[in-house]
């Protein structure tokens, strides 16, 4: 493993509610998370809905502004959202979007949206710009002759991949790809997920890859992250995690995954009850609520990430040790 | 582009007219003339004289010129002025959004007249003030119009990306947001042009517009009202001209609006109105046989280049207790299938061949009075999205009461214990405070156990479950796959499970079929056919899910359009295995045992 790219330190995000009327609590969706992201390596972050993992990855990229902690990237503390030095260093950096659809303007051609960060961030001429993007065309798989033809005209995977080269376009150092794949047919997915790697390993990019799907995220990443209510579990190389899972949230998150060969899914975990309001979270360990095996120490203090052993495998479970 | 040629020319004529009205040989339109004053018709006044002899046609043309320069250059300033505030606003809230937002309000509490009285008094009347009163008057609207578009674009994906790829807010706001809003604000555009060519008559009439004797459109209709008993053609002849001018208008508009949005869709053909007569009036009798038994169900929708199939010769059978999934990607006619067997097709789409027989008796041919019964009843469906599947303004416990007041004769009272205790059936906790909640106060889970709940109501005997797990968490999938996995086995229910998850299928069902543009490919056991796959499109799709410890394949290419399809096999152009033969003509699907595939090659190439 190289030199670290991006590096957060207790990086946390509360959304205050807007309004003059509206009351109630700030909604903190990040709250302290340690992220660190080497240059050629895929960190994945798994979690379920309002687990905060979009929210995080938005925070790597300096899209939003952190409400606390800090994130560097290449050694240097993130700019302020909108200035002159934020702005240039989007060209380092790229995000590809869930939605095959909402994430493209169906009113401009597909090759001026895939040429966009050329235009901006670059002084290459008209002809040079065609160029380089027919280039980024054939790259994800596509036909540079189509690149004046609109959005609507194109599939979801096809759409997928015009994404994936519109966020290449300036080859960033670093991508965030938020659910890249969730929204596609399984068939389509393989495809995507295939080309996500080829490109990881050919342009030696740092990848922050959000997923909710466990199993992509094991054959894509090299390490992964699992959250839960704004807050880290469990985080580790991706074959420990998967194989020996030490957190009680990440193992009711695996064996709740369907498997084609249900033999050889671990014994399922029900989990009870509904997630909690993230404007209003359990005390200490947020996830004690639901937990097969809480206990009244669990509700006193925030349980810490601490390694069981020298791996890089972290849990935040004070009981880790005798559930395991 | 074709639409825009027939009101694109009226609007041109109109505007060309009243440019060259000065060119024109015609009367003075302000020389008066008493001795011919209402005259129908003299020569050289095809249209007659008004009330001081003064010639109509000329005054036409002539009130064109102000009328629609006021209109024009009022609303221009308007659109323009209005649009940039609205965007400003919306995108950078705080005190932009402070100031466009409430100026407008403040404007908006100005009666108009009482507003144009106020710059009049203060600017004199004429045709500037007249100006300045109507683009004040108009502005509000643009800047409303925009704003609000702006606020639902700006949170829009596609605008993330761009401001993730650093550029200018200058650009992003010109080059993405603008042409995004650009159709609500053209068509605001319109209705404020024609808008603006009435209110300049009407303050033209009070005095404080346009000022006599230049002629208008307003003051016309104003001098010819004072005599409308002895020559009612005066009045017609402005007012024909008003509204030729904002019908022209009105259609450019919209036209240029269709134009600019690139989304396609937007000249969605037309479905030719589909006859619903059922073919097949004799069909097979019915044979005891199992809970739902479908043999080449063919569903067709007409479009203008022909007949297309979503779901064509689509067999299956499925036995009291027992869960058959139906699996395949999208647009591959699994939802349709479903859809079809309860009735529920939409007005284009009909059922064209085939037969659908539940417990004996053919759904598709049954009166929909019958079929309405047994939906709810004796067979219900659970939708994917639970949220628009419930009403949002029904409490969820009446909402379940009133699925059960549907199918039998109790109290509302009886009713409404019966759906708390449903509600505890499926999984809720506190069942009596959560039937007095509203679907949005719930989550995503729980809203599609209120659903099960509903579906289950009046105990059905078949359950038909259109991939009620696609929209949650995994975590929560798996309890609703363990709730329905109970509920079928304590009640006995039939379980039709239309899911693209294959993980999904090897967990609850016990047969498979998995449809592939519109056909099934294969059908048997899941146990089999996921352990030993016949047909090349399964074991594709089996190598495509990412689980084990081997790479993930995908397949390449998609599914083809129902109007595009391969003449022979339909997977023949994504299939490894494709030979000339399989292209030759379309494979026939071979029963083998309990298990079926549509392959010429399956022999060959099975493992």
């Amino acid at each position: 493993m190289t030199a670290p790219l991006v590096v957060a330190e207790a990086v946390e995000m509360s959304f205050a509610p807007r309004g003059i009327l509206a009351g109630g609590r700030p909604v903190r969706a990040v709250a302290g998370v340690d992220a660190t992201v080497a240059k050629g390596e895929a960190l994945g972050v798994v979690g379920e809905s309002g687990s905060g993992k979009s929210t995080l990855g938005r925070l790597l990229l300096g899209l939003l502004a952190a409400t606390g902690g800090s994130v560097r990237f290449d050694g240097e503390p993130l700019p302020k959202p909108g200035s002159a030095a934020w702005r240039k260093l989007r060209a380092r950096m790229g995000i590809v979007f869930q939605d095959p659809f909402g994430s493209l303007d169906a009113r401009r051609s597909i090759g001026a949206q895939v040429m966009d960060g050329l235009t901006i961030h670059t002084t290459l001429n008209a002809a040079e710009r065609e160029e380089r993007t027919a280039a980024l065309f054939r790259r994800v798989g596509l036909d540079p002759q189509r690149m004046g033809a609109y959005p609507h005209e194109f599939s979801g995977g096809q759409r997928q991949r015009l994404g994936i080269a519109r966020a290449l376009a300036t080859s960033p150092d670093f991508l965030v790809a938020d659910e890249p794949v969730s929204a596609l047919d399984v068939s389509i997915q393989a495809q995507v997920v295939k080309l996500l790697a080829e490109l990881r390993g050919d342009l030696g990019l740092a990848m922050l890859f959000i997923s909710h799907d466990l199993p992509v995220v094991r054959h894509l990443c090299d390490r992964v992250i699992v959250m839960y209510l704004g807050r880290v579990m469990e985080e580790g190389p991706v074959a420990q995690v998967f194989a020996r899972p030490l957190h009680p949230y990440t193992v009711a998150l695996l064996s709740a995954t369907p498997m084609l060969d249900p033999a050889k899914r671990a014994q399922r975990v029900i989990l009870p009850g509904e997630p909690p309001s993230p404007s209003n979270p359990p005390s200490g360990c947020v996830f004690r609520t639901r937990c097969l095996h809480a206990r009244p120490a669990c509700a006193e203090a925030v349980p810490p990430l601490r390694s069981l052993d020298q791996s890089g495998h972290r849990v935040a479970c004070i009981r880790a040790e005798e559930i395991g | 582009m074709r639409r825009l040629y027939l009101p694109g020319l009226a609007v041109l004529f109109i505007c060309l007219v009243a440019a060259a009205a000065p060119l024109l040989p015609m009367p003075d339109p302000i020389r008066q003339d008493v001795a011919n004053r209402l005259a129908a018709w003299l020569p050289g006044s095809p249209l007659g004289r008004d009330e001081f002899g003064r010639d109509v046609l000329s005054r036409l043309i002539w009130g064109a010129r102000s009328s629609l320069m006021v209109a024009f250059i009022a609303s221009a300033i308007a659109a323009v002025v209005g649009t940039a505030l609205g965007l400003l606003g919306g995108w950078f809230r705080g005190v932009a959004e402070f100031l466009a937002i409430r100026g407008a309000d403040v404007v908006l509490c100005f009666p108009p007249v009482l507003l144009a009285l106020l710059v009049v008094t203060l600017l004199g009347p004429g045709t500037a003030t007249l100006i300045l009163v109507l683009s004040v008057l108009y502005l509000p609207g643009f800047i409303r119009v925009s704003f609000a578009e702006v606020l639902s674009a700006r949170n829009q994906d596609y605008v993330e990306a761009v401001r993730a790829l650093g550029a200018p807010t200058m650009r992003i706001l010109l080059r993405t947001v603008l042409p995004n809003i650009a159709g609500p604000v053209l068509v605001q555009f319109s209705l404020a042009v024609a808008a603006a060519v009435v209110l300049e008559s009407g303050l033209s009439f009070l005095g404080l517009g346009v000022v006599p004797p230049t002629p208008s459109w307003g003051l016309m209709i104003r001098g010819a009202r004072s005599t409308m008993e002895q020559a009612p053609m005066l009045l017609v002849w402005p007012c024909v001209a008003l509204t030729f001018t904002i019908l022209a208008m009105n259609i450019l508009c919209d036209a240029v609006r269709d134009i600019a949005d690139k989304r396609g869709g937007g000249g969605a053909k037309r479905l030719r109105l589909v006859d619903r007569l059922l073919p097949g009036l004799f069909p097979p009798p019915a044979s005891p046989a199992p809970l739902l038994d479908v043999q080449g169900l063919t569903v067709e929708i007409a479009v203008p280049g022909g007949v297309i199939k979503p779901v064509e010769d689509v067999s299956f059978s499925l036995s009291a207790g027992r869960t058959l999934a139906i699996v395949g990607e999208s647009g591959s006619g699994k939802s349709m299938a479903a859809t079809a067997i309860m009735g529920l097709l939409p007005p284009a789409a009909r059922a064209a061949d085939g037969v659908a027989r539940f417990e004996g008796e053919d759904l598709l041919r049954m009166p929909e009075a019958q079929r309405r019964r047994l939906r709810g009843g004796a067979m219900a469906m659970v939708f994917q999205d639970p949220m628009s599947s419930l009403n949002p303004v029904h409490r969820i416990g009446d909402q379940v009461a009133e699925a059960i007041r549907a199918h039998r004769d109790v109290t509302a009272e009886a009713a409404r214990r019966e759906a708390v205790d449903l509600l505890k059936r499926v999984g809720i906790a506190d069942p009596e405070r959560r039937a007095r909640a509203y679907p949005h106060e719930l989550s995503g889970g729980m809203r599609q156990r209120v659903m099960i709940a509903m579906a289950i109501a009046n105990k059905p005997r078949l359950l038909i479950a259109d991939e009620p797990t696609t929209a949650l968490d995994v975590t929560v999938q798996a309890a609703i796959l363990e709730l329905l996995a109970v509920l079928r086995r304590e009640e006995g229910m039939g379980v039709v499970l239309i899911t693209h998850s294959l993980g999904v299928v090897a967990e609850v069902a016990e047969d498979v079929v998995v449809m592939y543009a519109a056909q099934v490919v294969e059908r048997g056991p899941v146990a089999e056919v996921f352990a030993r796959p016949l047909h090349p499109y399964t074991r594709a799709l089996l190598a495509a899910v990412p689980d084990g410890d081997a790479e993930p394949e995908g397949i390449p290419g998609v599914v083809p359009r129902p109007d595009q399809w391969p003449p022979g096999c339909r997977f023949a152009p994504r299939c490894a295995h494709a030979t000339e033969a399989c292209n030759a003509a379309p494979p026939a699907l071979e029963g083998q045992g309990d298990r079926a595939v549509r392959c010429i090659r399956w022999r060959e190439i099975a493992p």
